[in-house]
């Protein structure tokens, strides 16, 4: 599960790219304060005006194309951009390991029954569940 | 933008251990449990379970009622709509950006 976005704009890959990868460039859409070494494996440090910081390492780079950041939380971002008719698409997936558990573990609350009484014998626990348990015992 | 993370911080970390959400699905599809219930069926103690049972009832995951001399638990579903939230926050910030980027594209043409 992954948050996906897509947007139009009229100028050239090239042009687009130059947006992506050079920090004075990006504080004018993506960050207020941004450091970038944009070659794969650079570092990078995105700032916001509400005091959020986030980092990242540069885990692919490709030019005109596809530029992913891998966040120091886990999560990752693929910004790709395609050539239109009408310009050129830009779209980026967010993801983060925590989406989907998440979603999951929300389903299951909303279908949880009220207050049932447990009955003896009764199987609780998928397999899966199981199998987390063992490494739970282990810790 | 992306502040909008930071109240939801203490669940994802919850739910990054394994352990602990085969635990709150355990009781997501019991409706309510205790630790001694938990243990019975499950290959750990019940001091073990009722570790984390409390650490996750700490996180505002699991709501803990008592029940004579039991702790009984159940899932509260609020925290995990925080948790979505977000990821509909994460959405709203790349609209903003793409939009920025729109606008910063153009001005430079």
């Amino acid at each position: 599960m992954d948050v996906e976005r897509e947007i139009i704009v009229p100028e050239a890959p090239d042009e687009v790219w130059e947006a992506l990868i050079e920090p004075a460039r990006l504080e004018e859409w993506f960050a207020t304060e941004v450091e970038l070494d944009a070659r794969p494996g650079g570092e990078g440090v995105f700032r916001w005006g509400d005091g959020d910081e986030r980092h990242a390492v540069v885990r692919e780079l490709e030019e005109t194309e596809r530029l992913v950041l891998d966040w120091d939380d886990g999560g990752s971002v693929a910004i790709e951009l395609e050539p239109v008719v009408e310009g050129t698409l830009v779209r980026v997936v967010e993801s983060s390991p925590e989406f989907a558990p998440a979603l999951e573990l929300r389903g299951l609350a909303l279908e949880a029954p009220a207050a049932k009484p447990p009955t003896p014998g009764e199987k609780t626990a998928p397999p899966e569940a199981a199998l987390a348990w063992t490494a739970l015992a282990a810790a | 933008m992306d502040g909008a993370r930071g109240g939801v911080d203490r669940v994802f970390a919850a739910l990054g251990d394994g352990g602990r959400r085969s635990l709150i699905e355990a009781v997501a599809t019991r409706g309510t449990a205790t630790a001694t219930e938990l243990a019975a069926e499950l290959p750990v103690t019940r001091q073990a379970v009722a570790k984390q049972l409390t650490s996750l009832a700490d996180a505002g995951l699991l709501r803990a009622t008592r029940a004579g001399r039991e702790t009984r638990y159940e899932v509260t579903p609020a925290p995990l709509e925080q948790a979505v939230e977000w990821m509909v926050s994460v959405g709203a910030a790349w609209d903003e950006r793409l939009a920025a980027l729109r606008d910063s594209l153009a001005r430079k043409a």
